[in-house]
């Protein structure tokens, strides 16, 4: 995939090996990709909230956010939900074994804006993934920003994504003002927090008018969390949330993530996926 | 602008001089009532009356079926498939043709621009056609029935000939290898040019313009039309495949038999079919039949930034080509709260 074709092409692949897999819970696993060009692999960057089209060889392509740091060159990690076809050959992979990659598309998180502000997080369920990559950058650019704290919620225990990671470093993370609340809905055996993200908002260490929030999760969790968001405080203003299509070609063209109404109409891939407040209350059919 | 004069006694012969500049494709009578476009061999065979042909020009810009790579599945490969794009001429576009094809190039040569389209777009000329509005019709609305650029030519109807307009290098280029096909423009040419354009805004069904539709849409989007017009559709996807700047499209690897080899394709889509909105894990963002006829009003209404109009071109290709006879002109003009009367 490397250097075979045109460079200008922008729908070709460049190889990269799977370095490291791990499992995350029975449905997601996370994987450590490298590029297999030197140069490519040690320049490759992208912003917090971007994604990448992976490809199976012979199989198909799939749209999945990055969910590592920038700051971090040479590899990069994705979060991959066992969800269909594609991803479910991705769960066959081991180290060593090559993918096709292209990328990264989309706009990401606008984290230059976010410094010296406070950083709120709030994700439900798969959506963690990528608000670790800007909760990763957030750790890696440490004094560029005031109190952190991380929302993750899940319905069990069992499917709460990076639970151990984020459980490994709760303690010496708030002293480090970074508070991480992990939440779960409906599952009884759980022995820490419970109910909804919304709900533990208000245990935030975060100053409501001094905070960027970035919010990803199911489209029908947006508008409590907006509500529970306002309610405490927080400005409309510097809310972000990160949408999901089945983006085919990531680059604006081929019109499977149109969205919007007749007044907003955006291609999630190339506009988004990452969108403010705003556009989303004064558009239907975004989320 | 540059304005020359081809005389009604020349055309044909211009049309065979076409041919020096690559393959000419123009539209040709296919059945007692629909025209397509093709390569043509025998220049008497080319319609110029045609209204529509059933298939829009973006077929020789996005084919409704292309293989992108080839895939070599040992090697781990995807080699990109290039091959050499032949110069064509395409002959008789109308303008709200060459408005959408325009659209398209918004779309497919933007900051990532698409090297297959970018091929065919620069190895293509185009020679526009002017024409009568039928009942379909509606360019006028979308104020599209006029094109000041996107053409290398652009031929007006006049009773001797036709007043051709030069639109690009490629277009001089044209006329001035061919010194004895054209020659100037005099005075009646001009006044014949004028009563053309009269008669044409005369002759469109409603008057007026649509640059308000959208908001009044998204205003709209719970009307109890869009219940009763969904109900009639089929789902069939006619109306986004004979949509001059429809270009929604799906991809697939295809391996081949015994697992060595294999192509990565790209094929038209439809916004009109249930997967179109489909994601991981089975959500449909557009899961009922109404969200995706809404959908359709919705893209083709919305504005298309860089060129200033809506996606919409007003064609009448949907309405014309539509087996359950949904008018999409009328269903706009209605939610516009214009009375519609048939005749």
């Amino acid at each position: 995939m490397n250097n075979m074709n045109n460079m200008n092409n922008v729908y070709s692949l460049y190889k990269c090996r799977v370095l490291r897999v791990y499992d995350l819970t029975e449905e997601e696993k996370l994987f450590l990709f490298r590029f297999e060009d030197a140069e490519i692999a040690e320049t490759w960057t992208f912003t917090p909230g971007q994604f990448v089209q992976l490809t199976i060889t012979g199989l198909g392509e799939v749209p999945i956010s990055i969910c590592s740091s920038p700051m971090r060159r040479g590899f990069f990690e994705l979060c991959i939900k066992k969800a269909g076809r594609v991803t479910d050959k991705i769960h066959e992979l081991q180290p060593g074994d090559v993918v096709g990659v292209r990328g990264p598309y989309g706009n990401g998180f606008p984290v230059q804006e976010f410094e010296e502000k406070d950083l709120l997080l709030i994700a439900c369920g798969i959506g963690m993934a990528p608000l670790r990559s800007v909760f990763m950058y957030a750790i890696d650019n440490r004094w560029k920003f005031g109190n952190i704290t991380v929302i993750n919620s899940a319905k069990t225990g069992k499917r709460l994504l990076f639970r151990k990671e984020l459980e490994a470093m709760r303690d010496v993370a708030e002293a480090e003002n970074i508070r991480i609340i992990q939440t779960i809905t409906r599952d009884p055996d759980w022995p820490g927090r419970v109910g909804r993200a919304q709900e533990h908002i208000k245990y935030a260490n975060t100053s409501p008018e001094n905070a960027y929030v970035c919010v990803c999760g199911p489209p029908q969790a947006y508008h409590d969390i907006f509500t529970k968001l306002i309610e405490n405080g927080y400005n409309p203003r510097n809310i972000y949330v990160t949408l999901e299509r089945r983006m085919k070609c990531g680059v604006g063209k081929c019109g499977h993530c149109i969205a919007g109404s007749s007044t907003f109409l955006k291609y999630i891939c190339i506009d988004g996926p990452v969108f403010g407040y705003y556009d989303i209350i004064s558009t239907p059919g975004l989320i | 602008m540059r304005y020359v004069k081809i005389k009604g006694d020349k055309i044909y012969e211009f049309l065979e001089r076409l041919k020096n500049y690559g393959k000419l494709y123009a539209p040709v009578k296919i059945s007692e009532k629909f025209y397509d476009r093709k390569e043509i061999d025998d220049v008497g065979e080319i319609a110029f009356d045609y209204q529509r042909t059933i298939m829009p020009a973006k077929k020789y810009f996005i084919p409704p079926c292309e293989e992108m790579f080839e895939i070599d599945m040992e090697e781990n490969e995807y080699r990109e498939k290039l091959e050499e794009v032949e110069p064509f001429v395409i002959f008789g576009m109308h303008a709200c043709e060459i408005v959408a094809l325009r659209i398209l190039d918004g779309v497919y040569l933007n900051e990532y621009p698409d090297i297959y389209y970018e091929r065919r777009r620069k190895a293509g000329i185009i020679i526009g056609l002017s024409c009568l509005p039928d009942e379909y019709c509606f360019c006028n609305l979308r104020r599209t029935d006029f094109v000041d650029i996107g053409f290398d030519l652009f031929l007006h109807e006049l009773p001797d000939g036709y007043l051709a307009r030069v639109g690009s290098p490629k277009g001089h280029k044209i006329v001035d290898e061919n010194p004895d096909i054209f020659e100037e423009v005099r005075q009646e040419d001009i006044d014949a040019f004028r009563a053309f354009e009269e008669k044409r805004q005369e002759m469109f069904k409603f008057k007026g313009n649509f640059d308000n539709i959208r908001y009044i849409l998204e205003l709209t989007m719970q009307d109890k039309l869009w219940d009763e017009e969904s109900e009639k559709c089929l789902g069939c996807g006619n109306c986004t495949m004979t949509c001059p700047t429809c270009r929604c499209y799906d991809v697939q690897d295809i391996p081949e038999i015994g697992g060595k080899k294999g192509k990565r394709i790209r094929f038209w889509d439809s916004c009109q079919f249930r997967s179109h909105g489909l994601v991981a894990g089975g959500h449909n963002f557009r899961e009922t039949k109404r969200d995706r006829f809404l959908n359709r009003y919705i893209c083709k209404n919305s504005y298309f930034y860089p060129l200033g109009t809506s996606y919409c071109v007003g064609c009448g290709n949907c309405t014309y080509f539509c087996p359950a006879n949904i008018d999409f002109q009328e269903n706009l003009m209605k939610i516009r709260g214009r009375e519609v009367i048939h005749e």
